[in-house]
C-alpha cells in the first residue's frame, strides 16, 4: 500500500512536471532539473544558504535543498537518514565518522566520480586533510574546513601575574596554582561534555602536545601503558581537577563568555573559537586572548577536517552524481572562494593551502590570532587514528575518561577498560 | 451508564487507531529489533539473536549506573513536583495582593521548550558567569564560587531543580481544576466545626484532589523516568556519570554505538520498568480511578 | 488578630517565593536580551553606563546587524541567521500545536465520555491500552516512527508532527477527561434519558458543557505538550519552512555562532506570544468557567 501511494505520488509529480514543461517555452527547459538534498549542521546557516544561492545562480537546472541539524544532533540525524533511506545527496562529513560510514557503504568515493579533478586538487591540500578524507585508498571528500585544537590563554592575566606562556603541562599546572594563590578560583576552563566528539578530540590533541599517541603504527592501543602520553595526560587532568584548578563548561559556546568573564586564564578548544572570543563586536575582553602552541615536548596538536561528501544513493544515478559533484566542486574546489569566505568571516581553518598566502585571509586572521604561532602549530599538527570502529569506541571511551577525570574511577582502570574495548571492537570488525 | 453489546467504534475508534499506529506498531518494531543483531555498520547482516542484546546491555558498563540515576531522579522530582503543585494551587486559592498576576506568572515555565529551560538554568547555575553565584557573592553569603554544574551531586541537584521548575505549572493547573469542584459550603462547614488547617486539607481538600494527585504522580514519574532533554542540554550526562539517565542510554546505544539492537533492548527494559513503577504507584495510593473501570466492565 | 496577620504575612511571603522561582529565570532572559554580551560579562562595567539596546530584536525581525558588528575589528562570528527563523517557527508551532489541540478535543472528549459512562465489551483492555501507551518513552519510538513516517511519505511535513504529537497526547486527554466525566452526577444523565436524549445528545448537551473547564484545560495541556516537544519535531519536521520553535531554539542554544544576548532575545520573543495566549485562555476561559462550574 505504501508503495502504491508512493508511485501515485510519482505519477502526480510527473504530471505536474509535464504541465510545467508545457507552460514554459522549450528553450528555458533544462534536460532535467535536479534537486540535491544537502544535509549540514547549522553553523552559520545564513552563510551556507548564501553559498548555495550563488551555486544555484551559476548552475541553472540544479536546485539545492538544505536541511540542517544542530551539531550535537547532527551525527545521529544523519545515521537516522541513512537507516531510513531518506534522500540525501551531499552531507558534511567528519574525519572520525568517515571510516564507518564508508565501510558500511553509505558514502561514495569522489575519485571515482571525478578522478582527474581530484588528482589535480590534491596537491593544494594539507597532508593531514587528505589523510582525514581518505578511506581504503579512496578520497571521499573535499574540505569544508580544516582546523586544529588550540591552547588559548589570556595575555593580560599572564602579564599581570608575571607568568611566562607555559610550554609544558607542568608549567600550565604551576601557572594555574600561582594564579589560584593570587585569588583566581579556577584558572583553567575545560570543555567537559562526554557526549560530544570535541571531548575526545581535545584529549588527543593534548597527548599529541606531549609527543605521544594513543595507538602505535599498527593501530594497537598503547594508551593503557603508564608511560604513554595519553595515560600521563589523563593523570594530569585528574590531578589539576582534584586541586580545584579547573572549571567545566558544557559546550564551546559557553567557553566564550566564561573566558570573557576574566575569571580564567587557560582553555583548550577548537581554534575558530578564539576568533569568537576575540570578537570586538560582542566580547568584553576581546583582544586579550592568544594562541600558544599546545604544551608538551612536541608542541604538536590534533588537526582535523570536516568535508563535503557524496552519498552512495546519490552516486547511483548519473545526473544526481554529476550535479552533486558540481556542487561539491563549487563549495570546495578552486578557486576556493567558499573556503576563503568561511576563513575571513568566521575564522574557520582550511585545508586548501593556497589560502595561507591569501592577503585577505592573512589580514582578517591577524585581527584575532598571531599568524606565525598559528602557522607553526599547523605545521606540527598531526591527524588522528581513524578506524571503522573509532567513533563507536570513542563514544564509550569518553564517559570513561570523564569518570577518571573527576575521580570516579582510576586512570589505570579506565585506560585498561578502554584498551580492552578497542581490542574487542577491532576483533569484531575484522570478522 | 449506557450499556451496549457492541464496541463503540465511532466514539473510541480514532484514538485507538492513532495510538496503535504511532505507539504499538513502532514498539513492535523496537521489540523485533531488540531480538536481532542490528548494527549500523553491517546493514546487510540482520540475524536473530534472542536475548543476547538484553544480556549485553545489562552487563554493560553504564546500565546499572544510569538506572540508579534515573530511579533517584524520578523518586526525587515526581513527589516534589506534585507537592509544589498542590502547595501553589492552595496558595493561589487564597486572597492576597497580586494574586491575579501570580496566577499567570506560575504558568511561565510551561510555555518553554526544554532547550530554553536548559539555557535559562545554565545561566543561573554556571559557576563562572552564572547569576546564582554572582548574587550569593554580592549578598556576602559565599566567598568562592560554588561549582553547581561541575560537582557530581550538585550537578544532579541542579538538573533536578530545572526539571522540577518546568513541570510544576502543569500540576498547578490540574490541581486547581480539581479544587474548583469543592463546594465552598464545605469549607464553611468545616470552619464552623472548628477544623484546623490540616483537618480542612485532610477531610475537605484531599478527597477532592486525590484522584488527580495519583494521575499527576503517575504522569510525573513517567516524565522523569523517560526525560533527558533538559538534563542532556545542561550537563551532557556528566560530570562523569552523575547525571546520565537511562532513557539517554537508549539513544547512546543506538546512535553513538551504532547498535540498534542493544538500543532497542534498553528501550524495552525502560518500558517494562516504567510499567512496574506505575503499578507500584497506583497500588500504594489507591484511588477510584482504575477501580471504577473495573467495576463497570460487563 | 495577630494570628491573622502572621497568616497573611506567610501567604504573601510564599507568593513572593513562588513568583521569584517561576519568573526569575525568564526575567533574566529579558534582561540579557537588551544588554550586549560585552557589558553583560564585564565585571567592571555596569549596565547603566553601557546602556541597553534593542539591536538584537531589530536584527531578528529585520536582519539589520547590531551596530557593534559594524565597528572596526569586528567579525560576524557570533551572529547567526538562525535567530531570524524564530518568528517563522513561532507561526509553524502555532499551526502544529493548535491542530494538536483541536484533534485532541475532537477525538479525545467523545472517547473519554464513552469510557466514563458507557458499559461495553472489551472496555477495560481498550482503556488500559490507551492510558498505558505513554509508558513507552519517546526515545524508544524515534527510529521506528521515523521509518514509518518516511514510508508514508510524510517526512518534513507539519502533518507528520501533528499526528505523532496527537497520538502521544491523546491518552492523557482521555484519562483526565474521563475522570471529570465520571464525577458528573448520574442523576443528570438519568434525567437526560427520561427527556429522550440519545447518548450523543447527552454528551453534547449535558456532559460537555459541565466539563468545559476540564476540556479547556486538557486542550491547553495537549497544546503545550506539542509546543514544547523536541525529539519528534526535530527528526520529522525537516527544514525551516515547517520547523517548529522547539527545534529552532535548540539550534540557537547549542550553536557557537550565537551571542548570549541574541539567544536571550530569541528566547524572549519565543516566550511572549505563547505566554500571552496561555494567560488569556487561562484567565478568561478556564477561570471564568471554574467560577460558574456546577459543584458536584
Amino acid at each position: 500500500m505504501l508503495g502504491m501511494s508512493r508511485s501515485m505520488g510519482m505519477a502526480g509529480v510527473a504530471a505536474l512536471s509535464l504541465l510545467a514543461a508545457a507552460a514554459w517555452p522549450p528553450a528555458a527547459v533544462h534536460a532535467k532539473d535536479v534537486t540535491l538534498e544537502f544535509v549540514v549542521w547549522n553553523y552559520s546557516l545564513d552563510t551556507i544558504q548564501d553559498n548555495v544561492r550563488q551555486f544555484e545562480a551559476e548552475n541553472p537546472g540544479i536546485k539545492v535543498n538544505v536541511t540542517d541539524y544542530t551539531w550535537p544532533d547532527y551525527h545521529d540525524s544523519v545515521v537516522l537518514r541513512f537507516r531510513g533511506n531518506t534522500t540525501t545527496d551531499v552531507i558534511y562529513g567528519g574525519q572520525d565518522w568517515l571510516p564507518a560510514w564508508a565501510a558500511a557503504g553509505y558514502l561514495y568515493p569522489l575519485d571515482e566520480i571525478a578522478a582527474d579533478a581530484i588528482e589535480s586538487y590534491k596537491k593544494d591540500l594539507a597532508g593531514f586533510t587528505i589523510n582525514d578524507m581518505t578511506y581504503d585508498g579512496h578520497l571521499y571528500g573535499l574540505p569544508y574546513y580544516a582546523d586544529t585544537i588550540s591552547f588559548i590563554y589570556n595575555q593580560r592575566i599572564l602579564k599581570d601575574a608575571a607568568i611566562e606562556v607555559p610550554t609544558s603541562w607542568e608549567e600550565v599546572a604551576d601557572a594555574a596554582r600561582k594564579l589560584k594563590a593570587n585569588g583566581m578560583e579556577r584558572p583553567i576552563v575545560y570543555e567537559f561534555n562526554q557526549e560530544l566528539p570535541n571531548f575526545y578530540d581535545a584529549f588527543v590533541a593534548q597527548a599529541y602536545g606531549r609527543g605521544g599517541d594513543l595507538f602505535d603504527e599498527e593501530g594497537e592501543a598503547i594508551f593503557n601503558r603508564p608511560d604513554n602520553a595519553a595515560f600521563q595526560q589523563l593523570s594530569w587532568l585528574r590531578d589539576v581537577i582534584a586541586e580545584g584548578l579547573v572549571a567545566f563548561e558544557n559546550h564551546e559556546s559557553t567557553i566564550i563568555p566564561a573566558m570573557n568573564s576574566g575569571k580564567h586564564a587557560f582553555t583548550i578548544v577548537y581554534n575558530y573559537v578564539l576568533a569568537a572570543m576575540n570578537n570586538k563586536a560582542d566580547q568584553p575582553l576581546a583582544g586579550e586572548f592568544a594562541l600558544a602552541r599546545m604544551p608538551g615536548e612536541a608542541q604538536s596538536t590534533l588537526g582535523f577536517t570536516k568535508f563535503y561528501a557524496i552519498t552512495s544513493s546519490a552516486a547511483e544515478n548519473r545526473e544526481r552524481r554529476e550535479a552533486a559533484w558540481k556542487f561539491v566542486d563549487f563549495m570546495a574546489g578552486p578557486p576556493y572562494a567558499v573556503a576563503k569566505r568561511w576563513a575571513i568571516e568566521k575564522g574557520l581553518g582550511f585545508g586548501q593551502l593556497p589560502l595561507l598566502e591569501d592577503p585577505e585571509v592573512i589580514e582578517a586572521w591577524s585581527g584575532w590570532v598571531d599568524m606565525p604561532t598559528l602557522q607553526a602549530q599547523i605545521e606540527t599538527a598531526r591527524g588522528g587514528t581513524w578506524k571503522e570502529w573509532t567513533a563507536v569506541w570513542a563514544a564509550s571511551f569518553r564517559p570513561l575518561m570523564a569518570q577518571a577525570m573527576i575521580g570516579e574511577a582510576t586512570v589505570e582502570e579506565v585506560m585498561s577498560q578502554g584498551a580492552e574495548r578497542w581490542d574487542a571492537l577491532r576483533a569484531q570488525m575484522a570478522r | 451508564m449506557w450499556r451496549s453489546a457492541r464496541f463503540p467504534v465511532l466514539w473510541v475508534g480514532a484514538p485507538l487507531l492513532l495510538v496503535t499506529l504511532f505507539t504499538v506498531v513502532p514498539i513492535g518494531h523496537t521489540l523485533w529489533t531488540s531480538l536481532h543483531s542490528a548494527h549500523f555498520l553491517f546493514p546487510d547482516e540482520l540475524s536473530w539473536s534472542g536475548l543476547d542484546n538484553y544480556r549485553k546491555v545489562i552487563a554493560g558498563p553504564f546500565f546499572l549506573t544510569t538506572l540508579k540515576n534515573s530511579l533517584l531522579f524520578t523518586a526525587v522530582t515526581a513527589p516534589v513536583v506534585v507537592g509544589l503543585g498542590i502547595a501553589t494551587a492552595l496558595l493561589l486559592q487564597r486572597r492576597f495582593t497580586g494574586r491575579a498576576v501570580l496566577r499567570s506568572v506560575v504558568l511561565l515555565p510551561w510555555v518553554l521548550p526544554g532547550a530554553i529551560t536548559a539555557v535559562l538554568w545554565i545561566w543561573v547555575f554556571n559557576p563562572s558567569w552564572g547569576m546564582l553565584n554572582t548574587w550569593l557573592r554580592d549578598l556576602g553569603l559565599i566567598t568562592s564560587s560554588i561549582p553547581w554544574l561541575s560537582d557530581p551531586s550538585l550537578a544532579f541537584a541542579s538538573v533536578a531543580v530545572a526539571h522540577i521548575w518546568s513541570q510544576v505549572p502543569f500540576s498547578v493547573v490540574l490541581i486547581m481544576a480539581a479544587l474548583s469542584t469543592i463546594d465552598p459550603a464545605l469549607f464553611e462547614a468545616a470552619r464552623i466545626d472548628g477544623a484546623n488547617a490540616w483537618q480542612r486539607f485532610r477531610f475537605v481538600v484531599w478527597p477532592a484532589i486525590k484522584a488527580m494527585v495519583v494521575v499527576l504522580l503517575v504522569y510525573n514519574a513517567l516524565t522523569a523516568f523517560t526525560t533527558y532533554d533538559v538534563v542532556y542540554a545542561m550537563t551532557g550526562g556528566g560530570p562523569g556519570t552523575a547525571t546520565s539517565l537511562l532513557s539517554f542510554q537508549i539513544w547512546r546505544e543506538s546512535f553513538s554505538m551504532y547498535d540498534f539492537g542493544a538500543g532497542s533492548a534498553v528501550a524495552f527494559l525502560v518500558v517494562a520498568m516504567a510499567g512496574l513503577m506505575i503499578v507500584a504507584i497506583t497500588r500504594a495510593l489507591p484511588s477510584d480511578l482504575f477501580a471504577a473501570t473495573e467495576d463497570e466492565a460487563p | 488578630m495577630t494570628g491573622r496577620l502572621a497568616d497573611r504575612l506567610i501567604v504573601n511571603l510564599a507568593a513572593l517565593l513562588v513568583l521569584a522561582f517561576a519568573a526569575g529565570p525568564i526575567l533574566l532572559a529579558a534582561f540579557g536580551s537588551v544588554v550586549p554580551d560585552r557589558i553583560l560579562f564585564d565585571r567592571d562595567r555596569s549596565v547603566l553606563e553601557g546602556g541597553m539596546t534593542l539591536d538584537n530584536y531589530r536584527y531578528i525581525f529585520t536582519g539589520r546587524l547590531p551596530a557593534a558588528y559594524m565597528a572596526e575589528g569586528a567579525n560576524r562570528a557570533m551572529i547567526s541567521d538562525a535567530a531570524r527563523q524564530v518568528p517563522r517557527s513561532l507561526w509553524n508551532s502555532a499551526q502544529i500545536s493548535t491542530s494538536v489541540l483541536a484533534l485532541n478535543l475532537l477525538l479525545g472528549a467523545p472517547a473519554a465520555f464513552a469510557f466514563a459512562r458507557f458499559a461495553f465489551p472489551r472496555k477495560k483492555p481498550a482503556f488500559l491500552f490507551l492510558i498505558l501507551s505513554p509508558l513507552v518513552p519517546a526515545v524508544a519510538l524515534v527510529t521506528p516512527i521515523y521509518l514509518l513516517v518516511d514510508g508514508l511519505d510524510l517526512l518534513g511535513t507539519k502533518l507528520a508532527v501533528v499526528l505523532v504529537h496527537t497520538a502521544r497526547s491523546l491518552p492523557f486527554t482521555i484519562l483526565i477527561l474521563s475522570v471529570f466525566f465520571r464525577k458528573l452526577p448520574e442523576e443528570l444523565f438519568e434525567a437526560a434519558v427520561i427527556d429522550g436524549c440519545s447518548r450523543l445528545q447527552s454528551f453534547l448537551r449535558v456532559a460537555l458543557p459541565l466539563a468545559l473547564p476540564a476540556v479547556c484545560a486538557t486542550g491547553l495541556f495537549a497544546f503545550m505538550l506539542s509546543y514544547t516537544e523536541f525529539l519528534f519535531s526535530m527528526v520529522l519536521s525537516g527544514d525551516a519552512r515547517s520547523r517548529p520553535l522547539s527545534v529552532v531554539m535548540a539550534a540557537l542554544a547549542r550553536n557557537t555562532d550565537v551571542s548570549w544576548s541574541l539567544l536571550n532575545s530569541a528566547i524572549f520573543i519565543a516566550v511572549l506570544p505563547t505566554l500571552l495566549l496561555v494567560v488569556l485562555v487561562w484567565r478568561y476561559v478556564v477561570e471564568g468557567l471554574l467560577a460558574g462550574a456546577v459543584k458536584g
